[in-house]
This record gives structure tokens, sequence and C-alpha cells, in this order.
């Protein structure tokens, strides 16, 4: 199911490459100075600020801010390319990168918000009291980032050759260290801001590319996600699989892809993250919600995309030859550069593509800002600080956190110059190792307090070996082999890298109750920990489950954090201070 | 319902926000065994609503298996083959409204055992969170 892809090299492509366009130059640059700007307003010193934004934002802004980090290249231009190749396959996709939100929201959202501690390496080394469990989860943030940045590195090189008329290889050198240098200058509170705007640009850019193409080609008017049912007809006319449901794999690779997506987006740790930023747990459901509409209004058009694009290739490329098989089929890259190829085949005016092709690097910046965000808490915070040096000052782990994003940076560079598959999958594979070695431990972490540290560590051992496993099999080894096959083509059968999920989750979980059975039950005041995240008492802006769970409630109020409140609300007995949060 | 606390005489010595925190922390957290009222009443919410959201999902592409032909000849909306318009536009949209649903449900119980997430919450004399159900 997964083709390594040719290396990408500049080579004769349906989409307008080779020549600098000045007007979408300048839409990108003026974006890019925008985000920078803004990053650089909103420059953060202190910690707490680098990683949750002081615990500040609103359910909209975070709403919005989820939406951007979460629509990366895969969401703007992955998911219409996967739909245009594979049909109905490629839908898995749609469905299991919306409908997650909701796991996220029902079992884990509030309860996240209420534990409160910065990263999920954080989470999973507090709930399971143990350091090898921290540094677990803190490898596995960092393969998850790493993973996931390919994806993104490789659209933005797509992009640069569209807009500046560069080489991949150069484009992607170039705005990923736009985004390096970004990110390192801003940290979460910047890229909070930045994400609410970055959404507001990839949505617009996004949405005004579909409806010109529906209105130019006379394929729609006022609500394209509704209006497309006659190219998609007219597209299955052509390609019987862009319709028929089980050609591209069967109904288990169907839903075994939307599982994984599924539960990988609930063990995201950047997705996590974005709930530790809010002011209360119920600003965190909200903003979950918030944040899924607007997911939605990209989704709902990239099945509308797919058909547009797939009627015009047919049109104007091969002429009446296809567009996912046969002669001048859609290469991969052409593929993935889909959404933008659509608008320049409608001839569209070249700002307008420029617009879309710009929406698409906001789209990836926004989420590699994310990704690299978390990977530096999980390498400053959870291995340098915890693990290696306790005392660690605030300078120095600013000076870790940022060392990483260099280096995990470059290291995406360099393999996004020749990435070994097509945007959507790339990322699907970081689900996968997300779903299969995080979800299991948050979700049973939350919701069944027995669960043990020894239960943990075993599950996310299995699940490391799992996820990885499965992509070895089918992608890497097969790419840097050349040869085409996977390695155990029965494995990839049922264990397929971009899905492994569907079976790592099951396996995961009883792992983890079987040897959380056979082990000694956790600590008390780990128990009171998992408790206090279900109570339904509402707990102040800056704290964390682990100051009531351990002092019964009182806290005199971090440096900033709301204390008018709680004082009234909670009769105490001991009021040892924790260490204060903040240091402004 | 904020006045029935008459099975709280034991804690009756102490104010309320105590008896919620203290409670909650007394009581085992597992899913499947909800220990507190509360627990129970959002359970029942998520148990519901996680239900219906397997039916959106994974419902679709499960109903092809039974009845292909129906999925795939039925047309809607001028030309889409109903699984596929099922799956790119009606089940995002599903789950968007379920996470809506579950949100106002959520903050529905907040309002039934009297919790407030405003900066300037008045506690004082609330609803204790482990009385009021029968």
């Amino acid at each position: 199911m997964i083709e390594a892809v040719d290396p990408v090299i500049l080579q004769e492509t349906a989409l307008d490459v080779g020549e600098f366009k000045l007007v979408p130059a300048l839409t990108v640059a003026a974006m890019l100075i925008l985000f920078l700007g803004v990053g650089y307003f909103f420059r953060v010193a202190a910690v707490d600020e680098l990683w949750v934004a002081g615990r500040s934002i609103g359910s909209i802004e975070n709403g919005m801010a989820i939406g951007a980090n979460w629509m990366s290249a895969a969401s703007y231009l992955g998911v219409a390319s996967l739909v245009a190749l594979s049909g109905y396959f490629g839908l898995a996709y749609v469905v299991g990168w919306t409908t997650g939100y909701f796991i996220l929201l029902i079992f884990l959202a509030a309860q996240f918000r209420r534990f409160g501690k910065y990263t999920a390496p954080d989470f999973v080394g507090d709930r399971f009291y143990s350091d090898w469990a921290r540094g677990i989860a803190a490898f596995t943030t960092l393969a998850i980032a790493f993973t996931y940045a390919i994806g993104q590195a490789s659209g933005m090189g797509l992009m640069a050759q569209y807009i500046f008329g560069i080489s991949y290889e150069m484009g992607v050198i170039l705005l990923m260290g736009v985004t390096i240098a970004y990110v390192a200058l801003s940290g979460m509170l910047g890229t909070t801001k930045n994400m609410a705007i970055q959404y507001v640009i990839l949505i617009i850019a996004f949405t005004l590319g579909l409806y010109a193409v529906g209105w130019s080609q006379g394929y729609s008017t006022v609500l394209p996600y509704l209006e497309f049912g006659s190219e998609v007809s007219a597209a299955a006319a052509i390609e019987t699989q862009f319709v028929e449901p089980f050609a591209a794999a069967g109904y288990y690779g169907w839903i075994a892809l939307a599982f994984s997506l599924i539960v990988g987006t609930c063990g995201l740790p950047h997705v996590l993250v974005r709930f530790y930023t809010v002011e209360n747990e119920r600003t965190a459901r909200w903003s979950t919600v918030w944040g899924l509409f607007f997911i939605c209004l990209l989704y709902w058009g990239t099945a509308a995309y797919a058909a547009f694009g797939g009627l015009l290739y047919n049109e104007e490329v091969t002429e009446g030859g296809g567009f996912a098989t046969g002669d001048g089929e859609m290469l991969g890259i052409e593929a993935d550069a889909l959404v933008v190829l659509t608008t320049q085949l409608a001839d569209l005016p070249e700002w307008l593509v420029g617009l879309v092709a710009a929406g698409a690097v906001a789209a990836a910046l926004a989420t590699t800002a994310g990704l690299f965000i978390t990977a530096s808490s999980a390498a400053a915070h959870d291995i340098y600080t915890n693990l290696y040096k306790d005392n660690a000052t605030q300078r120095e782990q600013m000076i870790v956190g940022r060392a990483t994003i260099l280096g995990i940076g470059a290291l995406v560079t360099l393999i996004g110059l020749n990435p070994p598959a097509l945007i959507g999958e790339l990322v699907a594979m970081a689900f996968a190792i997300a779903g299969s070695i995080f979800f299991p431990v948050f979700f049973l972490g939350l919701w069944w307090e027995n669960t043990t540290k020894e239960g943990a560590i075993a599950g996310m051992l299995a699940g490391i070996v799992l996820s990885f496993g499965a992509i070895l099999n089918d992608t890497a080894i097969p790419m840097y082999t050349g040869v085409e096959e996977a390695v155990f083509p029965t494995v990839a059968t049922w264990l397929p890298g971009t899905s492994s999920a569907l079976l790592g989750v099951p396996i995961v979980f009883s792992v983890i109750i079987v040897v959380s059975v056979l082990t000694d039950e956790p600590p008390e005041d780990v128990k009171r920990l998992v408790r206090q995240c279900h109570s339904p008492e509402p707990m102040q802006q800056m704290e964390s489950a682990e100051d009531i769970a351990t002092d019964g409630g009182l806290e005199d109020g971090a440096a900033d954090g709301g204390s008018a409140t709680d004082v009234a609300d909670r009769p105490t007995d001991d009021d040892t201070d924790s260490e204060p949060e903040t240091e402004e | 319902m904020s006045d029935n606390t008459s099975q709280d005489t034991e804690h009756a010595a102490e104010t309320d926000g105590g008896v919620k925190t203290e409670a909650y922390l007394d009581k085992e957290i597992n899913i499947f065994k909800p220990a507190t009222p509360f627990m129970r009443d959002h359970l029942r919410v998520i148990w519901l609503s996680f239900v219906a959201w397997i039916v959106v999902v994974f419902g679709p592409t499960t109903a092809i298996l039974f009845a292909p032909e129906f999925m795939t000849e039925t047309t809607v909306l001028g030309g889409f083959p109903l699984h596929f318009f099922l799956a790119a536009i009606v089940t995002p949209l599903g789950a968007l409204l379920l996470s809506v649903g579950y949100a106002m449900q959520r903050d529905r119980l907040d309002t039934k055992y009297g919790i407030s997430h405003e900066e300037a919450a008045e506690s004082d004399g609330t609803v204790a969170a482990d009385g009021g159900e029968p």
C-alpha cells in the first residue's frame, strides 16, 4: 500500500515550476515577516511562558491554534492528494483526522488540563512515578515530531518550487530555516498567537481557492461542499476506483487506517500541550469543540478539491487519459501539490494560486512550530532537567531547548530532501506511533488508577516494537535497500506502517493491564493525583492536580494566577506552599 | 436540587468545598466502576455519546459490507454515491455535532453539581458534590 516515491527532483510536472513569481513570493515573504514579527513581539523568557503560554489562552483562540497546529501540509495538501489517488480509501484520512477529536474531548481533554503539567513526557513521568517512563515518553515525543515534520518539510519544498522557482531541495532548506528561526525566537506564547493568525490565513487561502475553482469552472456556487456530487460522478466515470469502496485497500485497511489516525490524534504530544495552555477545563472542552469546527471547515473541502483537481487534470494534462492511473497519471509529487495544481489548472490568476500556495506554507509552518516546541521541551525539560541535571537553571533549559530545535530541524531538513513516502502517509506514520505508544498509557493512566509504572513501561516498549517495526518493515527498509516489497508482506498486510494502531492499541492495552495486575499497586499519592483529575471541583488557573492532591487543596496562588477566586472556596488545613510556577 | 444535603451529615462540620475535594480524593478511579454520583452521571454521557460516535464513524464503511449496492449506487445531492458523501461530509459533521452535544451536557452537569469555572466563583452554600443524587 505504501510505495516509496522516487527521489524528488525538478522534473517535468504539470505544476508550473522553475520560474520566480513575484506576487506569490511577496505574499509568502509578507506572511513570514508577520509571523516573525508576532513571534518577536511575544518573545518570552520564562519557562512557563515558553511552554504553556502562562495558561492564559481562551477557547476560540485556542480552538484556532488547535486547528492551525493540526492542519499541516498533510491536511492542506496531502488529503486531497490521497483522495484523488486512492478514492474512497483516501476518505479514511478525512474521517480519521476529524473524528478523533471527539475521543480526545470526551476521554482526555479536561483531565489533561487538570493534570496541568508541561509536556506529555511530564505526564507520563509523574503519573507513572518513573524516570524510565519519562525517558521513553521523551524519546517517543522526539520520534513523533521527527517523523511528522518530514512530511511538512516535503510540503514546504513543493510549495517553494512553485512560488520561488527554486529547486525542491533549496525550498526545503529555505523554509525550514525560517521555521527554525522563528520557533527558537518566540516559543509557545508567540506560536499560540501566531497559530491563530496562521489558521486564518490557511483557511482563507484554502477556501478561496476552492470557491474560485468551483465558480470559474461552473462546478459549484455558494456551498461547494454539497455541490460537487456531479463532479464525483464524472471523476468516477473516468476512474472507477475514485468511488469504488475497497479498490485501494480492503475493509480491514480502511478501518485500520481510520482507527490509527483517531487514536493517534489522542496521543500526539503537540496536540495535548494545547490543553495545557488554556485557562481552565471548561475552556479545554470548548476549545476542542471550536478546534474541531475549524478543522472541519478545511476537511469538508478536501474531497471537493480531489474531484475538481482530478477532472481538471484529466482535461488539461492527460486530455482524457485519466488522473490516477494510466499514462501521464499524477506522480507523487504532483498529487501532493494537487490543491495548488487545481487552482493553476483552473486558470486562476497567479496571485490567487500563490495565495493558496502560501496557505500551504502557513499550514506546514504552524504544525512544524508546534512539533518543535514539544520536541524541545521533551529534550530540555524531560531529558535534560529531569533525568540528567535536576537543578538546571532556566537559562540552561532554554539553551538545551533551542539546541534541540536546531538539531532536529537540521535532521528533518536532511531527510526531507528525499522523503520516503507521500506527505499524508508520512504523517500517518507519526500518528500510528502516537496511537500505539501514547494513547494506551494516557487513557489508562487517567481512567484506571491501578495502572502501574511497570505496566506503562512494558506497554510503551510493546508499542515501540509494533509501530516502529511496522514502519521499518514496509517503508524504511524497502526504501533504503531499493527493494519494492515489504520485508514480511504478511505483516505489512495486517500491520501497515500507517495503520499499525488497530492491532497495536489492543495489544498494548492488554500488556499494560496484565503487567499492572501482576505488579504492586501504585502509591497512594499517585492514586490521589488521578482522582484529582476527575474531581468536579474547579481548579485555579495555575494549579496542577499535584498541588491539590498533595496539600488537600490549598495553594496560595502562584504569582499571577487569579488568586482572588480560590481562597474563598477551599477550607484549609495545611498551607505549605508548593513551588511558585512562574518567575516574573 | 441544591438543598438536598441530608446524606451529608457526617461531613456537616466541614464546608462544602472541602467535602468535594476530599471525597473525590478517596474514591477509586476506574472507568467501569464510577464511584461517585458525578462520575456516574458523567460516564453515562460519555458512553452514550461514544456509542453514537462509533456508529457515525465506522457505520457507513461497515454498511458497505452488508449492502454494497445500496451504499454505492444510491446517489444523493446530484451525483454523490451515498457512501462517498457519508464519509466525506456527514461523518466529520456528525463528530462535530456530537462534540457540541457532549460539551453542552457536561456544562449541564456542572450546573447540576453547582460547579462554576468563572473566576469570581461564588461557591459558598452550593451543593455538595456527593449529595444530591438519590
